[in-house]
């Protein structure tokens, strides 16, 4: 669900480095407390394997794309702080190496996907997850998948009425929600429920290796 | 050999160079660059007329030298999807609607098209390792993170390769799937065993002591 660069105006990306520029410092400060040198070598390997599963990606109608995050993952193995981070630095690479994303569009990408999908995850593995815990999982990966996609269609689909020329044109993105949100959501349902299985494979076995460290935040 | 497509150009060129200098400061050159990228960023969103964003596509063609092909190349490969399916979209609203507008589709491509061949301009004109010179450990899991990401789509290829050699007739979707999670999943235990090691390794030697 990538926002590329060029279809975001600048009314929208320097607010967003605005709010992500602060995460970013609080969340490398949280994340010099917890990099120790067990943890700097599993967090390096879960961020490629994130850049890994991202790097799959779909185009899809609504200007972005669909493909696996990771973000649950990262959250549930390490925390929310060291997953926001680290997806970031995935997002950073994925536009510096393979073009996709963009740095104009990486605090909105990040804030949506890393962020708001991290605490997105702790939220409902917190509120879920004494019934049934593997289940809790699942659902977190879901709804931090559709969460981020859905903030993402709304970002992309605000771009006509936030940025558009006298006569009525777009200068960005040029499609409202109505075409947005449906063109991004709807494909993420079933990517949602690919990340869910993967997520829920991958911590299994995690857990089996010792591997999950801080689990809150 | 093939080279390491995770690292920068600049970055490319050091090493096949063989240079050894340690990295204490970031270079001045570099940084430069990096400000002039994060300037014309911020110019090209602010421009709205396909004539000066073509005239700044000229400037950036010119400003990348000898490798322009290869750079606009990349770009272009690189936001061709999204531009077709946003630019189909745009012609098919524009054809139920009685008219199409070209100057919002030669807007969005061009503007699309100049900020990813700005970012491929930086990618190979900036050594990102002496900008993030004074910050040892952003730096350090960076290089982690791209060595790792090197060896995981190297061992994902092997795989690939040798299922496919392995398998007398084609494999059915769940086989698929039940070989690469077992596989998947040894990659990784191999991979934070290899990244383990590599620590215990610096940390022995007093690489990450600073």
């Amino acid at each position: 669900m990538h926002i590329p660069d060029g279809l975001l105006s600048p009314q929208t990306w320097l607010p967003a480095f605005a709010i992500a520029v602060p995460l970013w410092a609080l969340g490398a400060r949280r994340l010099a407390h917890t990099m120790g040198d067990a943890v700097v070598p599993r967090l390096a390997v879960f961020t490629a394997l994130a850049f890994l599963m991202s790097t799959l990606m779909v185009p899809l109608p609504g200007g972005t794309s669909g493909h696996a995050v990771g973000v649950s993952l990262l959250t549930l193995v390490f925390g929310p702080w060291p997953a926001f981070m680290a997806y970031s630095l995935v997002l950073l690479l994925q536009a510096l190496v393979i073009g996709a994303g963009g740095v104009t569009a990486l605090p909105v990408n990040a804030l949506a996907m890393g962020f708001v999908g991290a605490w997105t995850t702790v939220g409902c593995v917190a509120l879920l997850g004494r019934l049934h815990h593997e289940a809790a999982i699942a659902v977190a990966a879901v709804a931090s998948i559709l969460l981020s996609a859905l903030i993402v269609a709304l970002v992309l689909g605000l771009q006509p009425w936030i940025a558009s020329a006298a006569d009525g044109s777009p200068r960005f993105f040029p499609f409202g929600p109505a075409v947005t949100v449906p063109a991004i959501l709807i494909p993420h349902l079933f990517l949602a429920a690919g990340e869910a299985a993967l997520t829920v494979l991958i911590l299994r076995h995690a857990r089996k290796r010792h591997w999950v460290g801080v689990t809150t935040p | 050999m093939t080279p390491d497509r995770t690292l920068s150009g600049a970055t490319r060129r050091r090493v096949g160079q063989g240079e050894r200098k340690p990295w204490r400061s970031g270079g001045p050159r570099d940084t430069l660059r990096l400000a002039l990228y994060l300037s014309a960023v911020l110019v090209a969103t602010l421009v709205h007329e396909p004539g000066v964003l073509a005239g700044g596509m000229g400037i950036a063609l010119v400003c990348c030298g000898r490798m322009r092909g290869v750079l606009l190349r990349k770009a272009f490969f690189a936001v061709l999807p999204v531009n077709l399916m946003i630019s189909a979209g745009l012609v098919l609203a524009g054809g139920l609607a009685g008219s199409i507008d070209g100057n919002a589709l030669l807007l969005l491509n061009l503007r699309v098209l100049l900020l990813s061949l700005l970012v491929a301009w930086t990618v190979h004109a900036v050594d990102f390792d002496r900008v993030l010179a004074r910050w040892p450990a952003a730096r350090r899991w960076l290089a982690i993170v791209r060595i790792h990401i090197g060896l995981l789509q190297r061992q994902a290829s092997d795989y690939r390769i040798a299922f496919a050699s392995r398998s007398a007739e084609p494999p059915t979707l769940a086989t698929r799937y039940r070989a690469v999670a077992a596989h998947g999943l040894g990659l990784l235990d191999k991979a934070v065993q290899n990244a383990e090691a590599t620590t215990l390794a610096m940390r022995s030697r007093g690489a990450l002591d600073d």
